[in-house]
């Protein structure tokens, strides 16, 4: 899959989850990350700027979890675990491996 | 998990731990809920796939039992046809075999009506025409029916009504069909002695007992009595036709006339007493 479309994928992905646990604040916590910008919350839009989008999906895993643990970032991990499958390991974020 | 006094300002360490604590409890929340909601999912298919069989069942019952229906209705005509002369003279032999026949024929029709009659009655396809009715007439009527066979199979009947109240909001033919079957059965498990039908009011309900000194019930037989299909193994030994609908049939319509139905016994060979419980109008 063309990486342009994967990684908003895996972000939205990965916020939806947060979502499911911690509710709104997981939009919240979102829109604090840099290079990541939310269009529409219930359609479920987001952009990337300018900056590299691996990186992106690091500092958005980060972003949970220097608030709610490491429990998060397993949360993360699962959420994608069968978008990242497919891809090879120097495609995957860091943070997702 | 740390308590937490709304008064206090509690340490940057400490809300870490709480919020990493409270993310844990919901997550674990979350994961029950998804286990809940593929579960609620797994039942909602299963209960999709159960209705598609009931609504097989219910159209295969319907295709056999009037296929069958139809089939003993045509042979019973050949039989009554032969047995009015209809084919001209025949022979006493012929005649005997022909009255065999017509009698095989209907009792065919009769279970096909009862297993008919118990699935209307469980798919609440019957409309009961509820009325102001006496079910002691009811009662004398069917017992009076019966006499001559149940007399004559060498069976004392007695008939007990206590004075009482015995009117009943309810649909005479259906609860007519209720008497029959319990008298029907009383005779067919009751090869020496007598059945007594006593007819009285208890606790302001019209309560009628028929009692056998028939084949009695098991208290396994017990469990399965008034159930769909279900037959006793004693049952079974007495009357090789038993479709196990009878009761059944009972069941649903006494507790459509919001009454109860049951039976006791002292076990095998110690005959058996069915009670029924109606509300009095």
């Amino acid at each position: 899959m063309n990486p342009a479309i994967q990684f908003p994928q895996i972000a939205i992905r990965i916020i939806r989850e947060q979502e499911l646990v911690i509710g709104p604040l997981a939009w919240d916590e979102a829109r604090k990350v840099e290079g990541l910008q939310i269009i529409d919350e219930k359609k479920g839009e987001i952009i990337f700027k300018d900056e590299d989008q691996k990186t992106v999906i690091n500092k958005l895993v980060a972003q949970y979890e220097r608030i709610f643990g490491r429990a998060s970032h397993a949360v993360c991990h699962d959420a994608v675990i069968d978008l990242i499958k497919n891809m090879s390991p120097e495609e995957i974020p860091s943070s997702l491996k | 998990m740390p308590d937490i006094d709304e008064n206090n300002v509690i340490s940057p360490s400490e809300f870490k731990k709480v919020t990493e604590e409270l993310y844990k409890r919901n997550l674990e929340l979350v994961n029950l809920y998804k286990k809940v909601d593929t579960l609620n999912q797994e039942l909602g298919v299963a209960n999709t796939n159960l209705q598609d069989l009931m609504k097989q069942r219910e159209s295969l019952v319907h295709l056999v039992t009037h296929k069958v229906k139809g089939s003993f209705t045509r042979s019973k005509y050949i039989f009554a046809g032969i047995l009015d002369g209809t084919f001209g003279e025949i022979s006493p032999i012929i005649k005997k075999y022909a009255e065999q026949g017509l009698e095989s024929d209907n009792m065919g029709i009769e279970t096909v009506d009862l297993v008919l009659n118990a699935d209307n009655l469980q798919k609440g396809t019957i409309k009961y025409d509820m009325q102001k009715i006496n079910f002691r007439e009811i009662t004398e009527k069917v017992v009076e029916e019966k006499r001559i066979p149940i007399e004559g199979k060498g069976l004392k009947l007695e008939m007990n009504i206590l004075d009482g109240a015995y009117e009943t909001i309810g649909d005479a033919i259906w609860l007519k069909e209720v008497v029959n079957n319990l008298l029907e059965n009383s005779f067919k498990y009751t090869k020496e002695g007598k059945i007594s039908v006593t007819l009285m009011n208890i606790d302001k309900k019209i309560r009628l007992e028929i009692k056998d000194t028939g084949i009695g019930i098991t208290d396994e037989d017990k469990k399965n009595l008034f159930t769909e299909g279900g037959r006793g193994k004693e049952s079974v030994k007495v009357n090789v036709d038993s479709t196990g609908y009878g009761l059944y049939t009972v069941k649903l319509i006494i507790e459509t006339h919001q009454g109860k139905v049951w039976a006791e016994s002292e076990g095998a060979g110690t005959g058996s007493t069915f009670i029924v419980e109606l509300p009095i109008a």
